[in-house]
């Protein structure tokens, strides 16, 4: 038998949460090596999933355990070419993350520690998860600990911010369990058992209408997560009232489960509905990048600035994603990992000046490269990782991005939609550059007006050391992304192609029924391709 | 012919050495010693510069093999995209070096190890030394990917990179505020070209299939750019290569300061004076040049373009020699001075002279950088800081006899005097635009010819009256300073700088006399003598063009014009400027001319009022509404509702009996209301040849049903809510066509009868699959048969489609189905009823129902 790695990736945390629960509280230096101990060795555990051989397109590390036959719950993980990188992500920042907030969180060490554990331990979970109620699970897990962690170490209007996190989240979740329990259901009625094993939910076909609703739930719960203009005022409240740790977090991971919530649930469950809503979400990504970008442009904190930010670079993501070729949809997975890792390493330097000057004001600072040279020099670099220049890993992202919205479904020509939105999403690469050299200018460059500011010390060890992995990815990404990329892709394309005979089978369908995907794909590719398929006799009778 | 040497690894090499550089001295040079710093930093370029002219040689050895050689280098697979296809392009980093990128190659690390040497004695002294000669390395390294960059990608990332090392550079100085603003305008207008560069190449590579300059140089000129770009405005139809040109050219335009995007050079002299003669004169502001001419077969195919690009380049040659004209500071009169140039060079290319554009480039290069670093020289000599104004400066040519001499030579280039480097390169352009007012076939082409040969001939006039009014005001007359009374005065006695800097100024002034040999012309003015040109020769291979004129009368109008220009610039700046200390021009134009044009025509003031307040107005409210009204919209108005309708609803919760009967009653009488009356509708499946009817099941309800709908009733009141039915001939109501298209799954149905129907073909098939002359189709039922016809169409002929059989038109299957209707009556336990009716397209046909299959899937094509 093999391995059970991502056992031991789910368990690891869940352990050592336990035990961190067990250690006096007053042993804080042994909390914080062994919560930082367990997350590194999380690290090199999701390391061995990168060896595994991706250029097919299924899940590898399979684990199916049932859990509760008779409702068909089941303990089912695995990973693919679309969730690998954001599992690497996860067990990347989380204990930089954590690593970064010792230097700023004294109080209830043990319950930050603990607090972080959980929180990986849900992100984990969610990214593996191939049951539905397993999913569902680990999706509401993860929202308790960052509760937590903004309501308990966050700013002044802690409360606020979390308990604003807790029900915009929540509420889109409700929708979402009860389009789950509807799916199930439905595939009761055609197989005669209960099941939430995705994949073989995957064989349900809806007709257009249970479809659009259904993808509306799920939709609202990812779309808040993501977040998706106009559904994202909780993230500045959060970003600004939660510690850097959180903040880290909050922006690398979490939303990330929002686009990762779409490619593997809603749009291959709903396509038609996808297919139908998908311009309207990919319109709204677009909209959130220039309005994202125009209201960062105007803050005066420094992490609302950032919060903005993200909410520009995930309208891109939007927008590659339902752009529904593989060139959009690589580029969309690959620019979460860089959102993860721009924004993280961002918000990890807001931390850094904020520990020493208790502000995030940026009229509180200016000259700061006088005074914190190497401070500038990796704030600079990781604003032009932001802006996406060439060389960095937000350039190939967001180059992916337009691309696969250029060369979306129509012909090239200003008549159509997608040439549209390409040519706005387009000038939000000009305004990123607008806001964050704004912040880099207001920062760093001028004299030194403030005389706090002439004593502050450069970059300590710590979040030197914290900062340095992200730069390289920076430049990994930046320089040789086929790396990753070359893992993504296969997946990606057995995305698209299976999503495509999934929305020509909806569209067919005027009640519910079950489908032999594999068996169809075969029918298809003898037919030479869509547009060849003859319908079946089924459809010709109704 | 064509031959290629792959894998020349000297071009990774000419790369890397600055790249190492610029690392080196970026993460230790700040705890090396200077000297290290100074051996890294020049070390590297010179070694690069080497190297490049190793490959060059090969490069031209290879040429007398065959006509273009190219060196290449591919290093590896970078990332792919796929197209829609399904063809996956790959985008790989992949060096080439042919006869464009062989000499751009040599001038941006031969003037760009010139300027690094003069840089060790210009910057020596200041405490970022090592940080500004890393970045000037850096700057080096992404010049060379854009120039040696084989695929568009690559050259993009030299493109953004040089736009980084600019940005830092002009704000190097970054404690004043200025001068980092400065930078960061240069960064941000250049990003609105590089936008341009980006939907610009997802066009090439829509088009062309590859990212590679040579694919899609052959694509162009395979005529694969000529379709026409679809574009909502009727009667607009730009062909792809016009968009693709378009919009690269917007790049072109920020990077190489022209209009509408030229406004960050003259800032960007903020920054040091070897950055402005490197970056924002010698190399990096010509990298729109260099690509237009990377890509001139593409762009030689749109003579729209090609006119777009020649008015811009004239019109920023003369606005920008206009404001040059007026300026007191030296550096700011070269600024508008290589926005100018940078004008001819477009307006050369823009007549379809790119060679002659990439000379002008080439002997800029020379006497422009000798220019910034001869004024570096004087600013070094004087102690200015920033900039220095020439009506403080005069008589300079005792103290400073090697700046003179060279700043004279490379006057007297720029100002196009006879054999000297621009006066070649000058004239190439001129007689391009001459050209093109013979090309009688095209109006626009005419005139366009017309407005370059004109607009360009008065800015020669121009180039050569300002940059003589600099020369003289600087070296001429008395030193305005010596006496140190008056207002801010420099220093009282300047001296010459050290070696390392004259030296530079000596190599490039005598570059600037002399480079111009190499692109003789090919016809001699007046004699008429045939005269070899190296430098087409040696372009001829990579870059496509217009043909040069050889017609005398031609080449005479183009250098009379040119020399002309030139004597009259130089003769009015001889007449007002000469041993003079004042500004004879406020006496000689009016004043509110002289201040507007001395205001730069107040551009700036217009793009912040018309582009960048607007934009910042609409950030300040996007930024409060966005915690206002969105947030409200949001977050407050659904906890508001919660929280009133919690409110109400405890209210009611007071306690009060009447309040409870109250709403009982209100809930049993709309409960009642709903059950009064029953509900019902059909649901119709089929087996075999009989037709299951069911509805819905209601408590206490009753059903009796008439499965053909004639009146009679052919079931008794019953509580099963179904029944089966197998129905005749006689039932049948009428006929219903449908229409399918296969791939989208949309399904439409048309009752049709006796009388012509139309078909509704426009919702099924998409417009863009149907002839525009398509008037649709309409059916009728003729005995056994379906009978279709196009309305209006010239052929009346009509189609009969037997019924029972499949057709197709376009992409949607066409089958008539018999239609019945069934009836159900409900009665509820009210004794109330209702009737539901339904239409019911039966999938079998009722003729022969003791062999009743499903239809025979046969398709007759309808045309």
């Amino acid at each position: 038998m093999t391995t059970q790695y991502l056992t031991w990736l789910l368990a690891l945390p869940a352990i050592s949460a336990l035990v961190v629960l067990l250690m006096p509280r007053s042993w804080e230096t042994a909390i914080k090596r062994f919560s930082i101990g367990a997350m590194l060795v999380e690290l090199v555990i999701s390391i061995r999933l990168v060896l595994a051989d991706y250029s097919d397109a299924g899940y590898h590390f399979v684990e199916h355990v049932t859990w509760v036959e008779s409702f068909g719950i089941s303990y089912k993980v695995g990973v693919d070419g679309l969730s690998l990188w954001l599992v690497i992500l996860t067990t990347l920042l989380s204990p930089i993350a954590l690593y970064a907030s010792w230097g700023s969180i004294t109080t209830r060490i043990k319950e930050y520690a603990f607090s972080f554990l959980l929180l990986e331990l849900g992100m984990l979970g969610a990214f593996v998860a191939l049951d539905l109620f397993l999913f569902y699970v680990f999706w509401e897990l993860m929202l308790v600990p960052m509760y937590l962690i903004i309501g308990v170490w966050g700013g002044k209007d802690r409360v606020y911010a979390a308990v604003k996190f807790f029900l915009y989240t929540m509420v889109g979740s409700l929708l979402m369990l009860i389009a789950i329990l509807y799916v199930v259901s439905s595939y009761q009625k055609l197989a005669g058992h209960y099941t939430f094993d995705l994949q073989e939910l995957s064989t349900l076909v809806l007709p257009a209408l249970p479809q659009y609703l259904l993808f509306a739930a799920f939709a609202l719960a990812f779309a808040i997560k993501v977040p998706m203009f106009p559904f994202h005022t909780w993230l500045p409240d959060a970003h600004v009232q939660a510690p850097t740790g959180g903040s880290v977090i909050l922006a690398a991971v979490l939303l990330k489960l929002g686009i990762y919530g779409f490619v593997r649930f809603a749009m291959p469950l709903f396509p038609v509905a996808s297919e139908a809503i998908g311009p309207i979400l990919a319109g709204l990504g677009v909209v959130g990048i220039i309005y994202g970008a125009y209201t960062a442009w105007v803050q005066r904190d420094l992490k609302k600035l950032i919060a903005y930010s993200s909410v520009s670079h995930m309208g891109f993501v939007l927008l590659g994603l339902f752009a529904m070729n593989r060139t959009g949809i690589s580029g969309a997975m690959l620019q979460m990992i860089n959102h993860g890792i721009s924004t993280g390493a961002l918000f990890l330097l807001v931390g850094a000046i904020y520990d020493r000057r208790h502000s995030r004001m940026l009229d509180d600072f200016g000259g700061l490269a006088k005074v914190m040279p190497w401070y500038a020099v990796f704030f600079v670099i990781i604003t032009m990782s932001s802006i996406g220049l060439p060389g960095t890993n937000g350039f190939i992202g967001e180059f992916m991005i337009l691309a696969g919205s250029f060369f979306s479904r129509s012909p090239i020509g200003f008549g159509s939609a997608w040439f549209i939105m390409t040519l706005l999403a387009a000038t939000g690469v000009v305004f990123a550059a607008v806001y964050m050299l704004h912040a880099v200018l207001r920062m760093f460059w001028g004299r030194v007006v403030h005389a706090e500011n002439e004593s502050l010390t450069d970059l300590n060890r710590r979040e030197v050391l914290s900062l340095l992995p992200l730069i390289v990815m920076v430049f990994w990404i930046g320089l040789y992304p086929k790396f990753f990329l070359d893992k993504m892709n296969p997946a990606v394309d057995s995305f698209v192609s299976e999503f495509t005979v999934r929305y020509h089978e909806g569209r067919r369908t005027s009640e519910p029924r079950l489908v032999d995907f594999e068996e169809l794909a075969d029918r298809f590719e003898a037919a030479g391709g869509l547009a060849m398929a003859q319908p079946t006799d089924e459809e010709v009778a109704r | 012919m064509q031959l290629e040497v792959p894998q020349q690894s000297l071009l990774l090499l000419i790369i890397l050495f600055p790249l190492g550089g610029a690392i080196i001295n970026g993460l230790i040079g700040r705890y090396m010693p200077k000297g290290l710093v100074t051996v890294v930093g020049v070390g590297t370029v010179a070694v690069s510069f080497a190297l490049a002219v190793a490959s060059f040689i090969e490069l031209y050895g290879l040429r007398h093999e065959a006509e273009q050689a190219t060196l290449t280098y591919h290093f590896y697979e970078w990332f792919s995209l796929k197209l829609p296809a399904g063809d996956v392009v790959p985008v790989n980093v992949r060096f080439m070096m042919d006869s464009l990128g062989g000499i751009m190659t040599l001038v941006v690390t031969g003037v760009g190890g010139l300027i690094h040497l003069y840089s060790v004695g210009y910057m020596g002294e200041d405490e970022g030394y090592a940080r500004f000669m890393s970045f000037l390395n850096l700057f080096m390294a992404s010049m060379l990917i854009l120039v040696l960059g084989s695929s568009v990608p690559v050259m993009f990332i030299g493109w953004e990179g040089v736009g980084l090392c600019s940005y830092l550079l002009i704000g190097f100085w970054y404690e004043n505020r200025d001068y980092a603003s400065a930078g960061r305008k240069a960064f941000v207008v250049n990003r609105i070209g590089d936008f341009g560069v980006l939907i610009g190449m997802f066009i090439l590579v829509g088009v062309a299939g590859s990212f590679e300059f040579t694919d899609i140089n052959a694509a162009a000129m395979g005529g694969q750019f000529r379709p026409d770009f679809p574009i909502w405005v009727s009667g607009v139809a730009p062909s792809l290569a016009t968009v693709a040109c378009v919009f690269l050219f917007l790049g072109c335009t920020g990077k190489s300061a022209q209009i509408p995007l030229y406004v960050w050079l003259p800032d960007a002299m903020a920054g040091p004076t070897p950055v402005s003669a490197l970056i924002h004169a010698a190399t990096m502001v010509t990298a729109g040049v260099y690509l237009c001419c990377r890509l001139s077969p593409l762009f030689i195919t749109s003579d729209v373009a090609m006119s777009i690009i020649a008015v811009t380049g004239t019109l920023t040659a003369l606005l920008a020699a206009s404001i040059a004209v007026v300026q007191r500071e030296m550096k700011k009169i070269l600024a508008y001075s290589t926005v100018s140039q940078l004008g001819f060079m477009f307006a050369a290319v823009g007549v379809g002279f790119f060679a002659a554009g990439f000379f002008h480039v080439f002997t800029h290069a020379f006497f422009k950088a000798c220019l910034f670093l001869g004024a570096g020289s004087v600013m070094h000599a004087v102690h200015a800081h920033g900039d220095a104004d020439i009506f403080k400066l005069g008589g300079l040519k005792k103290d400073l006899p090697i700046t003179r001499w060279t700043f004279l030579a490379s006057c007297l280039a720029i100002a196009g005097f006879p054999l000297t480097s621009g006066f070649f390169s000058k004239d190439e352009i001129l007689l391009g635009a001459a050209a093109q007012i013979y090309r009688r076939d095209d109006p626009l082409m005419t005139s366009v010819g017309w407005f370059t040969l004109i607009g360009l001939s008065l800015a020669a006039v121009m180039t050569a009256f300002y940059m003589f009014r600099l020369y003289f005001l600087t070296f001429t007359g008395d030193y305005r300073s010596a006496d140190q009374s008056g207002d801010h005065p420099y220093d009282a006695h300047p001296h010459e700088s050290p070696p390392s800097m004259s030296i530079p100024l000596i190599v490039l002034g005598i570059g600037a006399l002399v480079v111009g040999f190499l692109g003789l012309p090919h016809v001699m003015p007046i004699t008429g003598m045939h005269l070899p040109s190296w430098w087409s020769e040696w372009m001829h291979a990579s870059v496509a063009g217009r043909p040069v004129p050889e017609e005398l009368h031609i080449v005479n109008l183009a250098s009379g014009l040119a020399f002309g220009a030139m004597a009259i610039g130089i003769g009015g700046a001889w007449v007002l400027y000469r041993n003079k200390n004042t500004d004879a021009l406020t006496e000689t134009i009016p004043a509110r001319l002289y201040q507007l044009a001395f205001d730069k025509w107040r551009v700036d003031e217009l793009y912040a009022a018309i582009i960048v307040n607007p934009i910042k107005k609409i950030a300040t409210v996007a930024g409060r509404a966005d915690m206002t009204f969105v947030d409200a919209l949001m977050t407050r108005l659904p906890s508001f509702n919660v929280r009133e309708s919690g409110r109400i609803l405890s209210r009611m919760q007071s306690g009060v009996v009447q309040m409870y009967a109250a709403v009982m009653v209100v809930g049993v009488v709309a409960v009642l209301a709903w059950f009064w009356t029953p509900h019902s509708h059909i649901e119709a499946t089929f087996e075999d040849t009989s037709v299951e009817l069911t509805t819905p099941q209601g408590i206490g309800y009753e059903y009796r049903w008439d499965a053909n709908s004639d009146g009679e009733f052919d079931t008794q009141w019953d509580r099963v809510p179904g029944t089966t039915f197998e129905y005749a001939r006689d039932d049948i109501r009428g006929v219903a066509v449908f229409l399918s298209n296969v791939q989208s799954g949309v399904e439409r149905r048309v009752r049709v009868t006796e009388d012509w129907t139309p078909l509704p073909v426009e919702s099924v098939v998409p417009a863009d699959l149907r002839s525009p002359h398509d008037t649709g189709f309409e059916v009728r039922v003729d005995g056994q048969d379906l009978l279709f016809r196009r309305p209006g169409a010239r052929t009346k002929g009509e189609i009969r489609l037997p019924m029972g059989r499949d057709g197709r038109l376009g992409l949607a299957r066409v089958f008539a189905r018999p239609v019945v209707e069934a009836t159900v009556e409900v009665r509820n336990a009210f004794g109330n009823t209702r009737r539901a009716t339904k239409e019911i397209a039966l999938p079998f046909s009722v003729d022969a129902p003791s062999h009743a299959s499903l239809m025979p899937m046969t398709r007759e094509v309808v045309r």
